[in-house]
């Protein structure tokens, strides 16, 4: 079973996916399911907009996409009741994304969410990068302190963060490596092969649409990992994190 | 097509990028794989320690097939010798340009010293091109800012701003005239849209091969074949790939 992590739908800046394309592309690719956020303006402002997209296109999906939730902690209590809204509506997990919604990883505006992702028994996808406020080992001792609660983080640091990558998972048991952008031949075999981390801490995404799908998935495909474990990071992984719920 | 960002391995020093021993012969092979006629090979031993030891065996690396690989070296920014070493890069080892990594060899664009450095570069027809896309000291505007002290040096952003800044190294390429922009890691979303809203002589491609853990560079393969799926048109792909970086070389 091949399940993706991270797609956004909807409108971004650059890139457009609606969830009719998406479900081809995975048809083509054969991923069964897939995780999916709404795109960057609802991610960063109209939350309602984005979380009734999603709650719509996994409804209609015959179980294959599963909804992310989002809202600004900027909104206070505002946004626990957007995902109090989005919970009832289906949403299976909360999707982060401290650069596009303007706010530090340790300034405690999170916290809440994060109560709430802990006590629905979700996971969350926090996405990492180059910005200050999205760094991976931030993200660690943010994860650190709800051992509990699985964080993905997402991108992995892509690209010149992908060095901090594995302190980052080292630091904080809950937190899993994701392989979008990650090429296996010079970062996923790193992670795997580090003790203490493994393919049972890395997951499966394609980040569409700001990627080429068929790439990020033939870059697990070419990947010369024993079928177990390639197993776990095409899907089982992550279909344990949802199992959890 | 032409390959404008490989390495060779780092034969001398421990690096975190790791990357596997290969001769200059496993590297046409890949090439050859790839479907890659020309690649422009900086030192990877002189990301971290840049010395004129590792310009030496740069050279040594690229002369094996010299109508197939061109080299760039680099210097150590801040040492009195560093125009001393340019002047024999370009001049003595017949390296075609200079690569610089600010945040690796750990120095800012806007030090003077690097002015006599770049005007020996220039002098000799070369090509400068700078890692971009990670601050502190390699964001795209800082190296714009060095392009405009030096019109006459074609000065190349390494990764196209990468998956946070490509939008600075777009814009700063549309207004520096003397700025080019290398696709290499950068996030095909952004590729498409530098590709349609920059000049259309200034963008070039390049895998980045060298770092990878096997000496037939799996991930560089696999960034050519993902072009394919960038959804561009065929000019802008020709354009990249080959008219644009070989203006650039042919010039030198």
């Amino acid at each position: 079973m091949i399940i993706d992590a991270h797609c956004r739908i909807g409108d971004g800046r650059e890139v457009e996916l609606k969830p009719a394309e998406l479900i081809a592309t995975m048809d083509a690719l054969g991923i069964d399911r897939a995780v999916v956020a709404p795109g960057e303006r609802c991610t960063a402002y109209d939350n309602r907009e984005g979380n009734e997209l999603t709650a719509v296109a996994a409804a209609e999906s015959g179980g294959r996409l599963l909804a992310y939730a989002v809202a600004n902690p900027w909104r206070g209590r505002a946004a626990i009741d957007e995902l109090d809204r989005a919970l009832d509506a289906g949403a299976v997990a909360l999707a982060v994304d401290s650069t596009l919604q303007g706010f530090d990883l340790l300034d405690g505006l999170l916290d809440p969410l994060l109560d709430f992702a802990t006590d629905a028994g979700w996971f969350v996808y926090v996405r990492t990068g180059t910005p200050p406020t999205a760094l991976p080992l931030p993200l660690a001792t943010l994860a650190r302190r709800r051992p509990e609660l699985p964080v993905i983080m997402g991108k992995s640091g892509a690209t010149d963060f992908w060095i901090d990558a594995v302190p980052a998972l080292l630091h904080a048991p809950n937190l899993y490596g994701d392989t979008a952008y990650a090429p296996w031949d010079t970062v996923l075999t790193g992670f795997q092969n580090e003790p203490g981390i493994g393919a049972e801490r890395l997951i499966f995404a394609t980040d569409a649409p700001y990627t080429v799908p068929v790439a990020e998935v033939d870059r697990i495909r070419d990947w010369p990992l024993d079928a177990d474990r390639k197993a776990a990071v095409f899907g089982g992984n992550l279909a344990r994190l949802l199992a959890h719920q | 097509m032409i390959d404008f960002h490989t390495h060779t391995p780092a034969w001398e020093t421990a690096t975190w990028l790791g990357g596997a021993a290969f001769g200059a012969d496993e590297f046409v092979a890949f090439m050859d794989g790839a479907g890659i006629e020309r690649a422009v090979v900086l030192s990877h031993d002189g990301l971290f320690d840049p010395t004129p030891e590792s310009n030496d065996q740069l050279a040594e690396f690229v002369h094996k097939y010299p109508d197939r690989l061109i080299g760039f070296g680099t210097v150590a920014v801040r040492r009195k010798s560093a125009v001393q070493e340019a002047e024999r890069m370009v001049g003595e080892l017949g390296l075609r340009g200079l690569k610089l990594h600010p945040w690796l060899q750990g120095f800012s664009m806007h030090e003077r010293g690097l002015d006599p450095i770049c005007e020996v570069i220039a002098g000799a027809g070369g090509v400068l091109l700078v890692h971009d896309g990670t601050p502190p000291y390699s964001t795209a505007g800082q190296i714009a800012a060095l392009a405009r002290r030096h019109p006459k040096l074609p000065v190349i952003l390494g990764h196209g701003g990468l998956h946070d800044l490509w939008r600075e190294s777009l814009a700063m390429t549309q207004e520096t005239e003397n700025l080019y922009l290398c696709l290499c890691g950068t996030p095909p979303y952004a590729a498409r849209r530098i590709l349609a809203e920059a000049p259309p002589h200034k963008v070039i491609f390049g895998t980045d091969a060298g770092l990878s853990e096997q000496a037939s560079q799996d991930y560089a393969v696999a960034r050519v074949k993902e072009i394919d799926g960038w959804g561009i048109t065929a000019a802008q792909r020709r354009a990249m790939l080959i008219d644009n970086p070989r203006r650039l070389l042919d010039r030198t």
